[in-house]
Formats: structure tokens, sequence, C-alpha cells
């Protein structure tokens, strides 16, 4: 608050409006760059900053052994491409995201549609439906972790009382079963935002064209192909694109069910640069991969961000 | 609007609600019964599916041993300043790319928004030592600032649609009557926001709350610890994993932003969706 007090007093706020036109427009400018300080300031120093700073210790050694950062060039990406955990972490990290926006996009659509149909219930069950999106990251995991629980979960409880497995198995144990766990719980806590979107999208679905069509005799299947689906593009876009920069970044909940593991069948970008970062204090190594990280990123921000500012 | 008359249609229509639903709120209702259960109840390798004898025990190991009623405090505290404090800095922001226009405005907007997309944990990589370098390691002050990371450039972009459909007449009368720029902001357009302020605030606040890579990062000693990392460390860093206290905490822990959630979603839901969906 103390940027109010400190800018109320400037003597430029109280310029006539009758002012000539030159300075009308000087002083639009003036009073817009103002408005834009406090955010500016705190976004300089709090994401500018930060950024620069990793992009320039991603070209230094800089670890236990080295607190001083020194400048050893393109030396760590030489590294990293070398090792073969840092491909296998591409690779799980591409499964991942392919995986989780895949699934929350059909069942986000297909959830929205349901909703989007008029029964008794259904204003409080799109209410309902957002819950796994609200909770906190921690909460999430717990819940997963608990229904994955190798030995009193009620997931091994169902299947193997249905006779799908035998045996009860040690899900975050093994690679597949912890890569299961962790998309299924990403999925989960996603179809709330993709379901909000698709609703969105249907409510201007336009009545009088699909009533025409449904009289020229075309059934649902048909509807949702020539009308429904074209009608959702824009927002399909939209949430591929959300989707896929919010799974490429995601880290809680993997960190709080696998923590990447067993081994490293589950350590996706973002866990590889945390343990490397936060465990073996590798900054040098931690920021490099970083910036190939945000390489990955860089194709859909650059999609989402077109669309945000289309007409501004 | 499908069509649901036909009796295929009505059992695919079925299937697909009971499978998603099942899907969807199973989960919820197992970590509500489970937080219920007895000890004896709740470890046994085919559970029972409600509980047959409620207990209020995890709860008390929660906010006993758990710690949670400190770690809530501590989640209450730097949620709501860091939700404030985004709010106000997204809020002067956005009135001033929807209502004046500047060179470059287009250019800071650009820069601003883009950070949405720079990973979070690779900004913690070089926040950490400017916060240590601050002298702000292990404060709930240092969170808060770092918090700015998460929420702005959404909120700024929410709070920029939302001003942009104020009639720019109401400020050019203000204007006219001699008002300033700040009043007529404060006076007139805030007023007619609440809604999106509120919305903005609720966003930031989510974040903040829901939160464990900072959090778990930024914050070292136990007693400032908030809920995220609080939680994590207080059930799963044991041999023996205290799900029943996991479950409780986590009721606890969730029931703040749910009730919030549930007065507010429609606001929300419009707010996030804003200016995506065209």
């Amino acid at each position: 608050m103390q940027s109010q007090s400190a800018t109320s007093t400037m003597p430029g706020f109280a310029v006539s409006p009758l002012a000539e036109r030159g300075g009308l427009k000087a002083r639009e400018r003036r009073v817009g760059w103002l408005f834009l300080v406090p955010a500016l300031v705190a976004f300089v120093l709090v994401i500018a900053l930060p950024f620069v700073r990793a992009l320039a210790l991603a070209f230094t050694r800089n670890d236990l052994q080295t607190p001083v950062p020194r400048f050893v060039g393109l030396d760590n990406f030489v590294a990293l491409a070398r090792m073969p955990e840092i491909a296998q972490s591409f690779a799980v990290t591409a499964a991942y995201v392919v995986l989780v926006t895949a699934f929350t996009l059909l069942l986000g659509l297909a959830w929205a549609l349901i909703l989007n149909q008029p029964f008794r219930g259904q204003t409080l069950l799109r209410a309902a439906s957002l819950i796994p999106w609200v909770l906190p990251s921690t909460v999430t995991a717990f819940i997963w972790g608990w229904i994955f629980n190798s030995r009193y979960g009620v997931l091994n409880a169902a299947l193997v009382e249905m006779g799908v497995i035998p045996l009860p198995t040690a899900w975050l144990s093994t690679s597949f079963g912890a890569m299961v766990a962790i998309v299924m719980t990403k999925v989960w806590f996603s179809i709330p935002l993709f379901m909000s979107f698709f609703l969105a999208g249907l409510q201007s679905l336009d009545r009088e064209q699909m009533d025409a069509a449904r009289v020229d005799g075309a059934g649902n299947w048909a509807l949702l192909r020539d009308h429904i689906l074209p009608h959702l593009r824009p927002v399909l876009l939209v949430v591929v694109v959300l989707g896929v920069i919010g799974n490429l970044q995601h880290f809680d909940t993997i960190y709080a069910l696998t923590g990447g593991g067993p081994v490293r069948a589950t350590a996706v970008l973002s866990i590889e640069v945390y343990r490397r970062a936060f465990d073996q204090w590798d900054i040098g190594m931690a920021s490099a991969l970083g910036l190939l990280w945000v390489t990955t990123i860089m194709p859909a921000a650059y999609f989402y961000l077109r669309h945000l500012l289309k007409g501004v | 609007m499908l069509d649901l008359n036909s009796l295929s249609a009505r059992i695919v229509f079925a299937l697909l609600l009971g499978l998603i639903g099942v899907f969807l709120f199973f989960p919820i209702y197992w970590l509500v019964i489970s937080a219920f259960k007895g000890n004896s109840e709740l470890y046994r390798i085919v559970p029972t599916l409600y509980p047959h004898d409620l207990t209020l025990e995890h709860f008390r190991t929660a906010f006993g041993r758990g710690r949670l009623g400190q770690q809530l405090q501590n989640s209450l505290l730097v949620s709501c300043s860091a939700a404030a404090l985004n709010t106000v800095l997204a809020m002067y922001a956005g009135y001033s790319f929807a209502k004046f226009r500047y060179e470059g405005r287009r250019a800071v907007m650009v820069v601003l928004l883009s950070a949405q997309v720079f990973p979070f944990g690779l900004l913690l990589i070089s926040l950490y030592p400017m916060v240590t370098d601050l002298g702000l390691i292990d404060t709930h002050l240092g969170l808060i600032l770092s918090y700015i990371v998460f929420a702005l450039p959404v909120s700024t972009y929410m709070l920029f649609s939302y001003f942009s459909q104020i009639p720019g007449e109401m400020i050019e009368a203000a204007r006219a009557d001699g008002a300033g720029e700040l009043r007529i902001f404060h006076t007139i357009v805030l007023p007619v926001s609440v809604p999106a302020l509120v919305t903005v605030f609720l966003y930031g606040f989510m974040w903040s709350w829901n939160d464990l890579l900072y959090a778990m990062t930024l914050l070292v000693s136990e007693n400032k610890r908030t809920v995220g990392p609080g939680m994590l460390l207080a059930y799963l860093n044991e041999v023996n994993a205290d799900w029943g206290g996991a479950m409780a905490a986590s009721i606890v822990a969730s029931a703040p932003i749910v009730v919030v959630f549930a007065f507010l979603q429609r606001w929300f839901i419009q707010g996030v969706t804003a200016g995506s969906v065209k």
C-alpha cells in the first residue's frame, strides 16, 4: 500500500483533462507507465532477474566444490548430452505429458458434454467436479498414495477381488506402476479445468443450427463430429497448449508420490532439475538442464501468448 | 445438447457418467471415510467400504503430534499476504493495460504474460540464493515475495480483461470533473470490480495454499512450515506412514479452500476462462 500514498502526492496526477492535445498524449503515457511501476518492479526482481541469472548460470560450473560460479562455456550441455539418464528424463517427460494431456482431454471433454445435458443435480455436480482441482498438492498425493498403497490400497483390493490381477502389486515400486500412478493423479485433478473450458465453449454453441441439423436427420455422432467438435476447435487448442505447459512444469504430486523413482522411472525434467539443484547442489548443471527444459516449453508458450494477445 | 431418447444413447451416457463420476469422486469419498476409520479397520487387506466404527482419533493426532494447527496458521498468514500483494500488483498493471494507450504497452504485456510459462522450478534455482542474500531464507516474507512468480501474470491478464469491459465514458466523466487518476481508479473503477478482485485474490490464495515446491525449499524450520510440506514431512517421512493421520489432516487442510470455492466458483471459472475462449 506504500506505493499508493507515494504516487498520490505526485503533481502529474492533477493535470486538467482540458490540456492541449500533445500534452494529453504525453500524460496518458506517463500515467499508464506509473500504474505499471509496482508490477514491473516485482516482475523484474522476482521473475526476470532470477530467470536471466539462471540462464547465465547454465554456462558456469557452480557446485559444492565451486561456490563461486566459473564460466565454462558449453561444458554443461556437452556433459548433459552424454548422460543417458538425461535422455531418459526427456523420454519420461514426453510420455508423461502426452499421456496426461491426451487422457485429460478425452475425459474432460466427455465430462463437459455430460454436464452440458440438462438433468437433475447437474448444477451441483458441476460445482463438485471442481473439487479435485482446488485441493492442495500434498492432499492429492496422499489420496492417490493411499489408493495405490501396496498392502492396504483399495485399488489392489478391488483388482484382486475382481480377478484382474492374482496378487497385489507394489504399484509405486515398479516403473510401470509408478508411471500409471502419477499419470492418473495428474489427470484426476486436471479434468475440472479442461471441463470448465469446454463448458464455456459449449455455451456459445448455436442451438438453431444444431436443431436444424437434427431435423435433417443427423444423429448424436454426426452432430458431435460436424458441429460440436468444430465449434470447440479454438477451445481445444487453448486447452491442449495450457495442458502441455502445465504438465511439462508439474512437480508437486510427482515428487510427493514417487520422488522420481523407482530409480529414475518417473524422473521428469522438473524432478531432475530439482534433484540436481537442491539435493546435489550442482547449480550449474541444474540451470543448464533447466534451460533445455524451457526450450521444450517454448513452442507451446508461443501459441498460448499469440492467442492471449490476439487483438490487444 | 445431445439427444438421449434412444436406448443406446442412454446407455452410453449412463456408462460415461458412472465411470468418470467414480473416477472423480471415489478418491474424495475414500479420503473422507479413511479419516474416520480406526487403525484396526484402516489397515486391512480387504478394506471396508464405509467406516463401521467412526473415530476422531486421527484428527486428534493431526492437531497434536502433526502440528496441524500451527501449519494452518502459517499457511493462512502466507497465503493471505501473498494473495493480497498479488492482487494489488495485478490491479494497477491490469488497469494500465486496459485503459491507457502508450508505446511499449504491448511489449511489456508480452514480457509480463510470458512469465507464466517460465518453469517455477527453474526460477527457484536462482531465487534461492537471492532470497538467502536478502536474509529472507526461512522467513514467511521470503516465501510471500516468491509467490509473486505463481500468480502475477495470469492475475494481471484476468484484471486486464475485466477492466477492458468497463465503459470509458465513466472514467472520462470523472476526468472532466477534475478527479486525479489514482482517485478515479480507487473510487470509481475498483468499487465496480469487486467480483474480479475477489476472483484474483482467490486465485493467488489457491496457488500459495496448495504449493509444495516453494514452501518446502524456502522454509526450513519446523515451526514455520506451511500445510503442504508440513503434512508431507509429518506423515510420509516415517518408516511406517500414518495414513489415518494423513487423511484427517488432508480434510482439515482442504476445508478452507473448498468452502471458499463453493461460494465463489462461478465468478472464478468466468475469470480463469475469460479471454481464452473466444
